[in-house]
């Protein structure tokens, strides 16, 4: 088991820089995820600590060791990969087994190393079976099983459970959390989904265009999100932006949207954004943060497009202030499309950015 | 509707028309000379009296030794295609697996450093032939290894360019290298290697022949591999060789199946070099079926049975390796 730590890691293909400078720590057994759109580099990231991409600068440390020019099998990392990856022509025990048959471990020592993977993995009645007559989540156990016999000091995970269907996948994200927890071993995982992020991970490291734009535990990156890129990308349905003007309103501040309609800011942020007064700010609010009815301190008017009710509650989706506006509403509340709606909003749970950087304020 | 049955009759057609000859062949060969000679006959036991004269003839070698020819074919068809399938397997898998950046300059390096110096060791020296070869070679090759490590202008080379450079060794006619290698294996035979009508000679000649077809087609099969097995292979630090041969051979195998089929088929039956680097110890079958018709006159019955020598081993090994393909492709990658 080992921590693992980037520093300054770069990588260009060609002329083409994919990844600026990153530096990245990531504590021994912590299960770290990242999470970002296709082409953020969060994969090219994993296959870096992997070694199976070369870095075009920087360093890589794994415990100790720097492993920045060292070939993938002397990493001493294990690889799942999104399609497997398993031997077509070998049975499920000499999947698990080959690695080590190649590094003439002992016989013995071999065999109970596939049983106990097997028994962990529940693949007991497999073994002697071929990866074609498996189904995709018990071929994903098998990769997994490779992974444990390696012993290693570091897991990477590249989106292992993509070609899953829904309900394997929320089985397998369980199995391979507690998978995480009986074996305290550091892991590194990689997914473009951001509820499989935010369920399995100590830390989400929210990746865009090659830069960290956030690393920090689920909830720090729910409540506190550090710009409208994260804001955006962990939650669904996704945060409402709306661009507005802080403006004082008795002694207190509010917020004025260009509809006309104001929001009074609760005196706890007063201070916090008193030097924004009367300058043009984008306001953010998660669709779950608002209600149906007049009846809250803070009411804007939406034009209801599109009702989605969700059984738990209800979707509003629609315009507000000249925005696209979503409100998650109880189930009961009358809505229809093409209607004028009043939706209260918690102040409590707002934020505000800079419009130019996007960083929170 | 009426497609089918139509197609049908088509396919059925067409089948008469390409298995016709396989047949005539063979009822010819069963043809005593007045059944061949008397007119077009097509049914044995009704239009003639079949007789298995013309196969004793062959056997017992009055018309010339059949045995010899069919072993040497077999020994040099089977050991080349096997070395050509290897070796051009283990280039097509560089060329998919691995970027080659090769400067225009280097290989234009080496090539005048090659001849300019076997011209100076051999001419002004006074080394022989095959010294100056070697030196020159000795030379040339760290000369161009050197030069492609320097920052030199020009074109660089990628993988599609080396590709089409082992194709491109196929698109002269091959009477040209015909005649090159003749000179050369008699070169090499002053010397006191012998490789002209030896199993060795003719191994290599067919082996380089064969590889870069092995290579334009081992490409596409492996370049189909997912990348990904062999990825989790290098993670737990399985060494390329063995990837390549415990890992990727057997993924590849319709693939391999298919491309020694090919090779195979075109060692067997290649007449040209044959027939200008063997002369009598180490002919094979096609020399010894096209001096047939001129050895006694037409016996029409004895070049049947030996063009039937010459055909079923390819179709026996046709049927088996496909076959094999079929049960090959059922075991293939994972999606």
């Amino acid at each position: 088991m080992a921590d693992v730590r980037l520093q300054g890691v770069s990588k260009a293909f060609d002329e083409v820089t994919v990844i600026p400078a990153l530096d990245l720590e990531i504590a021994d057994t912590e299960f770290v995820v990242l999470v970002g759109p296709s082409g953020c580099g969060k994969t090219t990231t994993l296959r870096m600590i992997a070694g199976l991409e070369a870095a075009s600068g920087g360093t890589i440390t794994i415990g100790a060791r720097d492993v920045t020019e060292l070939r993938p099998g002397l990493r001493n990392c294990a690889m799942v990969f999104q399609n497997y990856a398993l031997y077509p022509h070998m049975t499920v025990a000499d999947n698990i087994g080959y690695g080590m048959k190649v590094r003439r471990m002992p016989k013995a020592e071999i065999e109970a190393r596939i049983a106990e993977a097997a028994r962990i993995l529940g693949l007991e009645p497999y073994l002697q079976r071929r990866p074609k007559q498996l189904s995709g989540g018990q071929r994903q156990r098998v990769a997994i099983g490779r992974a444990i016999v390696r012993q290693p000091d570091v897991f990477l995970f590249d989106e292992p459970l993509s070609n899953l269907d829904a309900k394997l996948r929320i089985e397998m994200r369980t199995e391979i959390k507690s998978l995480h927890r009986r074996l305290n071993s550091t892991m590194v995982y990689v997914t473009h989904d951001q509820v499989e992020a935010m369920t399995m991970a100590d830390r989400v490291v929210v990746m865009n265009e090659g830069r960290i734009e956030q690393a920090a535990d689920p909830i720090t990156l729910y409540e506190r999100p550090a710009n409208t890129f994260v804001a955006a990308f962990i939650g669904a349905p996704s945060m409402n932006f709306v661009p507005a003007q802080v403006t004082a309103k008795g002694e207190g501040l509010a917020l004025r949207l260009e509809d006309g309609s104001e929001l009074a800011i609760p005196p706890e942020r007063w201070e916090r954004y008193g030097l924004y007064k009367d300058r043009a700010v984008t306001f953010g609010i998660r669709p779950e943060h608002n209600a149906g009815g007049d009846t809250g301190a803070a009411v804007i008017r939406m034009t209801a497009r599109t009702i989605e009710p969700l059984g738990p509650h209800t979707l509003i989706i629609g315009e507000a202030a000249g925005r696209g506006y979503t409100a998650q509403v109880d189930s009961h509340f009358p809505a229809a499309p093409d209607e004028m709606v009043p939706i209260s909003l918690d102040m409590s749970k707002m934020h505000i950015f800079d419009p130019e950087t996007g960083s929170c304020i | 509707m009426m497609r089918r049955p139509l197609v049908f009759g088509l396919c059925l057609f067409w089948a008469l028309v390409t298995l016709f000859p396989l047949y005539w062949t063979l009822v010819t060969s069963l043809k005593p000379p007045t059944a061949v000679n008397g007119g077009p006959t097509y049914l044995p036991f009704i239009d003639f009296v079949p007789t298995l004269q013309a196969y004793r003839d062959a056997f017992s070698g009055i018309r010339g030794d059949f045995i010899a020819p069919f072993v040497n074919s077999s020994l040099i068809s089977i050991t080349a295609t096997a070395l050509a399938v290897l070796f051009g397997t283990m280039a097509a898998y560089a060329l998919v697996r691995f970027e080659f950046r090769v400067r225009l300059l280097s290989g234009l390096i080496f090539a005048a450093v090659a001849i300019g110096g076997f011209v100076l060791f051999n001419e002004a020296l006074g080394y022989s032939r095959a010294e100056a070869m070697g030196l020159a070679f000795a030379v040339s090759l760290p000369a161009c290894l050197l030069a492609n490590r320097l920052p030199l202008p020009g074109p660089v080379l990628g993988n599609n360019d080396v590709l089409f450079w082992f194709v491109s060794q196929r698109m002269f006619p091959p009477i040209v290298t015909a005649f090159a290698l003749f000179l050369l294996y008699s070169e090499i035979g002053r010397e006191g290697f012998k490789l002209l009508d030896s199993f060795l000679g003719m191994v290599l000649c067919y082996t380089a022949f064969s590889i870069p077809i092995v290579v334009w087609l081992m490409r596409d099969f492996l370049a189909a591999l997912p990348v990904e097995i062999e990825e989790a292979a290098l993670v737990d630090d399985v060494p390329r060789i063995r990837i390549f041969f415990e890992i990727v051979l057997p993924m590849a195998r319709p693939g391999l199946i298919a491309t020694s089929l090919i090779t195979l088929a075109f060692i067997w039956n290649e007449f040209l070099f044959a027939l200008l680097l063997t002369t009598s110890e180490w002919q094979t079958l096609p020399i010894l079926l096209s001096g047939q018709n001129s050895y006694r006159g037409d016996e029409w019955w004895a070049i049947s049975v030996a063009a039937l020598f010459g055909i079923a081993p390819m179709m026996v090994v046709a049927m088996l390796l496909a076959k094999l393909m079929r049960s090959g492709l059922t075991l293939g990658g994972i999606r």
